[in-house]
C-alpha cells in the first residue's frame, strides 16, 4: 500500500495533507487550503493544490461531487482513508524512530 | 511582485493547461484565485504546475507531438545505423505495411472509449471516452493517414456520438444528458451550437445524422425525436415518435458503442431503430414533419445491438445480443419479409489465442456481452459483422471475429469468409464501407484500428 503511494513521488505531502483535511468531510478548493494552512500551517498554491487533487481523483482516493457554479467539492474514498491511515503509521513509525534517536544522541 | 501583476500572470497561467486540465479544472482554479493572495509563489507554483501537466501521460494528445518526435527520433537513428549493414529495406518495407494494416492510440482523457464514429469519407474519426456518457471527452481526429492519426481537438461530450456525413456537426450527449450540437467546420476549435431540450425525455441513447445531414433522430428512453439541423446553429424540432411495443421490458440504453441501433437507409426515407427489449421500428422519414410507421420487426426474444441498411435500403441487417443475425426484406407499403435468420454465429466468433471460451472462466450468470457492428459493403453485395470476444478482463485482449457473407438482392447470404484478430478494444465499429474496424478499449483509454482485407 504504500508502493502505491510512492508513485506519487514529490506529490506525497500535499497528498496527504489533502486527505487529512478531507477526513472531516468534503471541502472545495480554497477550503482546502485555508483548511491545511490552520492545521499544518503550510501555504498550499492553486497550482500544487489541483496536481495533487488531479492525482487522487485518478486513483480513486477522492471523488468529486457536484459542483455549485465554479465551486465543486471533493471528498474522500474508501480506498483514500485506507491509504491516509496506513501513510500516517509510517508517519508516525518515523516520528518515533527520530524521538528515539534525537533524544539519546 | 505586485499582486496585480501576480493575479494576471495566474489567470494566464491557467489558461496555459493542457484543454482536457482546462475542461475539468480551470473553473474551479479561477475561482481559488479569486480569493487567495497571488503573490510570486502563486505564479511559480502554476508555471512549475502548468509545465507537469503538459509532460502527464494522461494528457497524451498533448503530448503526443513530442511522443512521435522521439520515435520518429528513434527510427531515424535505426535507419542510420542499417544503412550500413543493408538491413534497411527490410525494416522500412515491414514498418510501412504494419502501418498500413493497422494502428492504436490512446485519445485524451480517461476511462473507457464509449463511442466512435466516422464522417462519410473516413477521414474524420470522433471519440468519446469518460467513465459516464455525461462526462466524457471527445476527441476529433484526422485518420486520413490511418497510420498516424492526428488529434485535431478535444471537447466536452458523451456517449452517444455521431458526426454529420459532411464533418462538419457532431452531436454528442450533453453533460445534461440531453443531446447536444457541436460545429467542427473548423476542426482545431470545436464550438457548441445549441442543446436539443425540446421535446427530449428519458435516457439519451443513440444519435444518427440523415445522409443529407439535414436531419437527426435523437432516441431516447420513451421517444424518437427527429430535428431539421439543416442550419445547425438554429435547429428546429420536427417530429417525436412513439413506437408501440410488442411487450413490455426494459428499454435499450447505451447498447454498444456508437449509433448502430439507429440508422438511415442510404436514401434518407426510411429510419430504423432499436425500440422495446426485442424489436426494430422502420419509420418513414421521408417528409420529417409527418413520419409515421411502416414496419415493426421482430426477432428472437433477444435485444437488438446493430443494425445496418443495404446501399439499396431494401435490405436491414440485424445482430441481437446472444448472437442471431437476422435480415429482413422492406418492400414498399410497410410489407415487411424475414428472409434469414443465423442464430449461432457467436459460437464461432473466437476468444484471444482461438479458444472457444475465455482464459479465465466468466463468472456464473456473467452475460454473453457481445458488442458488434454491422454494415453492408459499398456495392451491397457484401454484409460484414465483426463480434469482439473480450477475455473475462477486458484489460487483458479481445479477438474481433470478422464475418463476410456475400448477400443476394432476396437477402439470402452465402460464402461465409472469417477473419480473426487480436485487438486492444472491446467495441467494435465499422467505418462506413464495412472495410475498416475500430476497437474502443473499455479500460486504459485505447483505439485500436484495422482494415478488412
Amino acid at each position: 500500500m504504500h508502493g502505491k503511494f510512492d508513485d506519487l513521488g514529490r506529490f506525497a505531502d500535499p497528498s496527504v495533507l489533502i486527505l487529512t483535511s478531507l477526513a472531516d468531510g468534503p471541502k472545495h478548493g480554497y477550503a482546502i487550503m485555508t483548511d491545511i494552512a490552520a492545521f499544518s500551517g503550510a501555504r498550499m498554491e492553486p497550482g500544487t493544490l489541483y496536481g495533487a487533487l488531479s492525482r487522487l481523483e485518478r486513483r480513486g482516493w477522492i471523488r468529486p461531487l457536484a459542483a455549485g457554479e465554479r465551486r465543486r467539492p471533493y471528498e474522500i474514498t474508501a480506498a483514500g482513508r485506507e491509504i491516509l491511515a496506513g501513510q500516517l503509521r509510517s508517519m508516525q513509525q518515523i516520528v518515533r524512530t527520530g524521538r528515539q534517536r534525537t533524544a539519546t544522541a | 511582485m505586485k499582486p496585480a501583476v501576480a493575479d494576471r500572470l495566474s489567470r494566464v497561467l491557467v489558461g496555459c493547461y493542457p484543454p482536457r486540465w482546462k475542461q475539468r479544472y480551470a473553473a474551479e482554479m479561477l475561482d481559488v484565485l479569486d480569493q487567495h493572495r497571488t503573490g510570486l509563489r502563486t505564479v511559480l507554483s502554476l508555471a512549475g504546475a502548468v509545465l507537469s501537466t503538459h509532460l502527464d501521460p494522461s494528457y497524451r494528445m498533448e503530448a503526443h507531438p513530442l511522443a512521435r518526435m522521439t520515435k520518429d527520433a528513434w527510427l531515424a537513428v535505426a535507419i542510420a545505423v542499417a544503412v550500413p549493414s543493408g538491413v534497411l529495406v527490410p525494416l522500412v518495407v515491414t514498418q510501412v505495411a504494419k502501418n498500413v494494416r493497422e494502428s492504436s492510440w490512446r485519445p485524451s482523457g480517461e476511462g473507457a472509449v464509449a463511442a466512435v464514429a466516422f464522417s462519410r469519407n473516413r477521414r474524420i474519426l470522433v471519440s468519446a471516452a469518460g467513465g459516464t456518457p455525461w462526462d466524457a471527452t471527445s476527441t476529433l481526429w484526422d485518420v486520413a493517414d490511418q497510420a498516424k492519426p492526428r488529434p485535431l481537438s478535444v471537447f466536452e461530450g458523451g456517449n452517444p456520438i455521431t458526426i454529420s456525413p459532411d464533418g462538419r456537426t457532431v452531436a454528442t450527449n450533453a453533460f445534461s444528458g440531453k443531446p447536444a450540437l457541436w460545429n467542427v467546420t473548423r476542426p482545431r476549435h470545436p464550438a457548441r451550437l445549441a442543446v436539443l431540450s425540446a421535446g427530449f425525455s428519458g435516457a439519451l441513447w443513440g444519435e444518427a445524422f440523415s445522409p443529407d445531414g439535414r436531419i437527426l433522430a435523437v432516441a431516447s428512453t420513451s421517444r424518437l425525436v427527429l430535428w431539421n439541423v439543416a442550419d445547425p446553429a438554429r435547429p428546429r424540432l420536427l417530429r417525436a415518435l412513439t413506437a408501440p411495443l410488442r411487450q413490455r421490458g426494459p428499454a435499450p440504453v447505451l447498447f454498444g458503442v456508437g449509433n448502430a441501433d439507429l440508422v438511415f437507409s442510404r436514401d434518407g426515407h426510411i429510419l430504423a431503430a432499436v425500440s422495446g427489449s426485442d424489436q426494430v421500428t422502420v419509420w418513414n422519414v421521408t417528409r420529417p414533419a409527418d413520419a409515421g410507421r411502416v414496419a415493426t420487426l421482430t426477432g428472437p426474444r433477444d435485444y437488438f445491438t446493430a443494425l445496418a441498411f443495404s446501399p439499396g435500403g431494401n435490405l436491414l441487417a440485424g445482430v441481437t445480443y446472444h448472437g442471431s443475425l437476422l435480415v429482413f426484406r422492406l418492400g414498399g407499403a410497410g410489407r415487411q419479409a424475414r428472409v434469414s435468420i443465423l442464430p449461432g454465429i457467436l459460437a464461432t466468433a473466437r476468444y484471444p489465442g482461438g479458444g472457444t471460451a475465455p482464459a479465465v472462466p466468466c463468472a456464473p450468470g456473467c452475460g454473453p456481452a457481445v458488442a458488434a457492428s454491422a454494415g453492408f459493403t459499398q456495392d451491397g453485395h457484401g454484409l460484414t459483422v465483426v463480434i469482439d470476444r473480450p477475455e473475462t478482463d477486458p484489460a487483458t485482449a479481445a479477438r474481433d471475429t470478422v464475418f463476410t457473407w456475400r448477400v443476394a438482392s432476396s437477402g439470402a447470404l452465402s460464402d461465409l469468409t472469417t477473419i480473426y484478430r487480436d485487438v486492444r478494444g472491446v467495441h467494435p465499429t465499422l467505418a462506413p464501407g464495412a472495410r475498416i474496424v475500430v476497437d474502443g478499449s473499455l479500460t486504459g483509454g485505447q483505439i485500436h484500428l484495422w482494415n478488412l482485407p
